[in-house]
């Protein structure tokens, strides 16, 4: 009995024991029982439209809603399978783009004597700074026209009078295109990375071998930067399966759905059962992903870069080609960066959507007063609004909780696990850290609704609290996975000096730990924010109201249709966020195309 | 045959001169070092004659055609110029085989299958690496890896051989071990190499001829032993041999025809030269290999032991003579109690004397001091 008392004695001596095992009870409550709950609620009746339909008592079991989901009816097909294949198309076809896109930015700004690089390379990173759905309200500003949708005259037809069919306008089409386009300057700085890194003795002893440049590019390159490209290709497909976001934007106007939307108009229809079914589908599948990237990423052919003399790569010269390729690189990257504000200043200023003459601007959406604000269900412009600035103030104190708990938790955590690397605790805390990352935004934002319905935690329920906890769980894996890396870089002999001198565990943390690392800190610290400033899917099921964030009554305003306060609410959005960017470059030297702009 | 031809290549990086109008000549079938600090521009020199990298100005030619011409827009594409290039890193293909590794420049000269098959098998026996045919690079340990990248350069029989130190990411013993095959590989395969080290011990023990560049600045481009016996320089003579030569400062009495009198550590030296020596300034230095610095209890030069250094088969002595450190070789074991009082000599028809301004060589031959 003293054994097991000393033994448990010595255990929690070490700070690093208890901070685990502290993490492994909260981490263990805030994942897996919500999933475990959602589990439960895919096989119970709820009440309203359920209780009703299948005239069964409330909480009792059933199978019900798997028949009704997959029965191969009208009903399932609409509700289920078509959204299925749409999703599907949406995330293939965005992952091709985004990697052909990024991919030959790519090549272009690290192989060629291309002008003007670093200006291309920083603004074409810049679209995934903002929200993906700016983009997709860039399109529609763009392209709506009176033939399709809601019949509100975009830019195009305004000054060209042309009216693109509603494919183009609404749909797979153009959620393809905004998806992959959000996320190629991603596929641009992984593959980028690559190609920079990459030794350039590699492809220089195929041309003494008198390989051909294409020759080279198929055989070598690409091979070599394969693994890379699909890693990419599946993390953008999964973002684009479980995009939310930009489906409602280019979707919702001609009822097309897919399976995350879907999703939320089961369970806002009273479809609970259906919901919570298709939301751990896209768990699997987001499991499913993460899996196949490790396998693949595992393999044989796998290789770890050798760095030798590098860094002498020759770039190709592209002679008269040139000025045209930089010319038409500058335009795209410009038009999907940079017209996108303007278009929303100006779309925030015009009275009647698709007019864009002088007489018809105001600045009443911004600044206007009661009585001069067009029926918009506002009692004033925003900037005057006080419930955009509770909704602006409610999004920035959530941003900033969620950014301490996260920030903290993660250095933490990083912190605990590589102090015990290699035990089972250590392991456990790191992978249930690491597991909402794999759920989609908006089912995770499920998992959470279904927990704050039942019966134990109704206390919860449409509370700022949940919003804190549902972020921080959900931007934990980043800021854990961060930890980690920062404090493994760091020596052990570094800790143990101090220890020698009898310093205690926080001075040794505040004085020499951290400050090692500050910038990968504060970086863990900051990101959160940035995250919880443009979230929409995670929170449009929890808030209690839709104004009571500044995303979701963004939202709010497109689904009832006042575009104008859409645009400039998503132009004070952009805002914040470019704030905070600028404020991480400087505080942390770190920027989003570090390492490979040209 | 193949002969390289370097006259008057520049290559500048923006304001930074690498290479400085470099003149050679590299002899069919030679094996030519290029030797210098890191820094000094042989790789780039080495890449220019590959042309993975274009001088700024000047001439290469091989054999009798010019490869790069910077005044008449020649600049052949390496693919065209014949040759075979080693990287330091070894740059296999991370995604194929040993096999595809190797084979790979032969299916480029659109080779039949059999015959691939036959020249990679050659290679695979030559290099001792059969068994690791099917495996990936990353499977295979730094020394295996280096024999694969020999066997891929080697692959097409190329007539020029270039490599940049190739064996610097080897450990000790398995570089000795290299240098040797490198060495059999060389007759074996009848080609010139043209090889970039900043070890003059690989220099010494591989080469026909060593270009010691610094600088950017061709110093010497002589046979090893030359450069070892007669270096032009200063630099030169403390760059090769290992420990490195003294050099005993001393004051300028007379120059003769064939001699050279000069004051050294108080005591009165007489130089004698085959040759006429070269003008020179009032200061200079007296070169002195260690291998000369006997240790000799009728040794002219007084001095006390500052260190001893035994390996086994060698002993290096560190000798202080007032305030000159001199370091000598002894054959043997040999142990000196620190600060006992010893006696040196100097001895042999190797010693050199340099202007000590200029640091020019002004006379090769030996030293009778009073």
């Amino acid at each position: 009995m003293t054994q097991l008392k000393y033994r448990i004695k010595a255990f929690f001596g070490k700070p690093s024991n208890i901070l685990l095992v502290v993490f492994l009870v909260t981490l263990v409550v805030l994942s897996l029982i919500p999933l475990i709950t959602m589990l439960s609620n895919m096989f119970t009746i709820h009440l309203g439209t359920e209780k009703k339909l299948y005239r069964m008592e409330v909480g009792s079991y059933t199978l019900k809603h798997f028949q009704r989901l997959f029965a191969g009816d009208d009903w399932s097909r609409v509700n289920f399978w078509t959204p299925l294949i749409n999703s599907f198309i949406v995330a293939c076809g965005s992952g091709v783009l985004g990697i052909v896109i990024g991919g030959t930015v790519a090549w272009f700004i690290t192989r060629s004597d291309l002008k003007c690089k670093s200006f291309i390379s920083s603004v074409f990173v810049f679209p995934y700074m903002m929200p993906a759905w700016t983009l997709a309200l860039f399109w529609t500003n763009m392209f709506q026209n009176s033939k399709v949708g809601g019949g509100n005259i975009g830019m195009v037809e305004s000054v060209f009078g042309i009216c693109m069919p509603e494919w183009f306008v609404y749909g797979i089409f153009p959620m393809i295109i905004v998806i992959g386009l959000h996320y190629s300057p991603f596929a641009y700085l992984l593959i980028g990375g690559i190609l920079k890194n990459m030794d350039a003795t590699l492809e220089e002893s195929a041309t003494i071998l008198k390989a051909s440049r294409w020759t080279i590019i198929k055989r070598i390159t690409v091979p070599i930067v394969l693994p890379a490209i699909l890693s990419t290709f599946l993390l953008i497909f999964s973002s684009g399966f479980s995009s939310y976001t930009v489906p409602v934007f280019l979707g919702s106007a001609v009822k097309m759905f897919t399976l995350s939307t879907k999703m939320r108009a089961l369970i806002q229809a009273g479809y609970q059962g259906q919901g919570y079914i298709i939301a751990f589908i896209s768990i699997v599948l987001g499991c499913l992903i993460l899996g196949i990237n490790q396998w693949f990423t595992g393999k044989r052919k796998s290789f770890t870069t050798v760095t030798g003399k590098s860094g002498q790569v020759s770039l190709v010269k592209l002679r008269g080609a040139n000025w045209p390729l930089s010319v038409i690189m500058i335009i795209f990257t410009v038009f999907f960066a940079i017209v996108p504000l303007v278009s929303f200043a100006l779309e925030s200023i015009i009275k009647q959507p698709g007019n864009y003459a002088l007489s018809n601007m105001t600045l009443d959406f911004w600044v206007g007063t009661e009585g001069s604000t067009y029926e918009t269900g506002m009692i004033s412009g925003i900037l005057l609004n006080p419930t955009m600035w509770s909704a602006l103030g409610r999004q920035v104190l959530l941003a900033l909780v969620v950014a301490m708990i996260v920030g903290t938790s993660g250095m933490l955590i990083g912190y605990a696990c590589v102090q015990r690397r290699g035990t089972k605790l250590s392991q456990a805390v790191e992978s249930l850290a690491f597991f909402p990352y794999l759920m989609p935004a908006m089912s995770f934002g499920t998992i959470y609704l279904a927990v704050a319905t039942s019966q134990n935690f109704k206390f919860l329920y449409g509370t700022f609290a949940i919003l804190v906890l549902v972020a921080s769980v959900k931007f934990l894996p980043f800021a854990s996975r961060s930890g980690v890396n920062s404090m493994l870089q760091i020596a052990p002999e570094i800790e143990e000096s101090a220890i020698i001198f009898g310093t205690p565990w926080v001075t040794r943390m505040t004085r020499i730990l951290f400050p090692i690392q500050k910038s990968s800190i504060l970086s863990g610290y900051l990101l959160p924010v940035m995250s919880v400033m443009r979230e929409v899917a995670l929170f449009t099921l929890l808030v209690p109201y839709a104004r009571y964030l500044l995303t979701t009554m963004l939202f709010s305003f497109n689904e009832t249709g006042y575009s104008q306060y859409g645009s400039a609410v998503t132009l004070l959005i952009i805002v914040v966020i470019i704030i905070i960017n600028n404020l991480t470059n400087k505080l942390t030297g770190a920027s989003f195309d570090k390492g490979i702009g040209g | 045959m193949p002969e390289i031809i370097l006259e008057n290549v520049t290559k500048r990086f923006e304001k930074f001169v690498a290479v400085e109008n470099l003149n050679m000549k590299i002899e069919d079938r030679g094996f030519v070092t290029l030797l210098g600090p890191s820094g000094c521009g042989k790789t780039t020199t080495l890449r220019m004659i590959a042309g993975l990298e274009t001088p700024t100005s000047g001439r290469i030619l091989i054999d009798d055609e010019p490869v790069f011409d910077s005044k008449k827009g020649v600049n052949l594409p390496p693919n065209k110029r014949d040759i075979g290039f080693l990287f330091q890193n070894y740059a296999l293909w991370p995604h194929m085989t040993v096999y595809d590794n190797i084979s790979f420049g032969l299916e480029m000269l659109k080779w039949d299958k059999a015959k691939i098959r036959k020249r990679v098998d050659e290679l695979l026996a030559l290099l001792r690496i059969e068994q690791f045919e099917k495996r990936y690079p990353a499977e295979l340990s730094g020394g295996q890896q280096q024999r694969v990248a020999i066997a891929r350069t080697l692959a097409p029989s190329p007539r020029v051989l270039f490599m940049d130190e190739p064996l610097s990411n080897l450990d000790a013993k398995l570089r000795q071990e290299m240098r040797a095959e490198l060495k059999r590989l060389h007759s074996d395969t009848n080609s010139t190499f043209v090889y970039v080290t900043h070890d003059q011990l690989e220099a010494m023990t591989l080469s026909t001829r060593v270009c010691l560049m610094d600088t950017g600045v061709l110093q010497q481009y002589d046979p090893p032993l030359t450069v070892y016996g007669k270096p032009a320089n200063k630099f030169v003579a403390s760059f090769v041999g290992n420990p490195t030569m003294n050099f005993i400062p001393a004051e300028l009495d007379q120059v003769g025809s064939k001699t050279v009198t000069f004051h050294m550590l108080g005591k009165k030296v007489t130089f004698t030269s085959d040759d006429q020596p070269e003008k020179c300034g009032k200061k200079l230095l007296l070169g002195v290999r260690p291998e000369f610095l006997p240790i000799h209890k009728d040794g002219p030069i007084e001095g006390k032991i500052y260190s001893t250094l035994p390996t086994g088969m060698e002993t290096t002595v560190q000798v202080k003579c007032g305030d000159t450190m001199m370091t000598g070789v002894v054959f043997g074991s040999v142990d000196f109690p620190i600060d006992s009082p010893v006696n040196l000599d100097i001895v042999g028809d190797s010693l050199v004397l340099f202007d000590a301004e200029t640091g020019k060589a002004v006379a090769y031959g030996r030293a009778e001091i009073e």
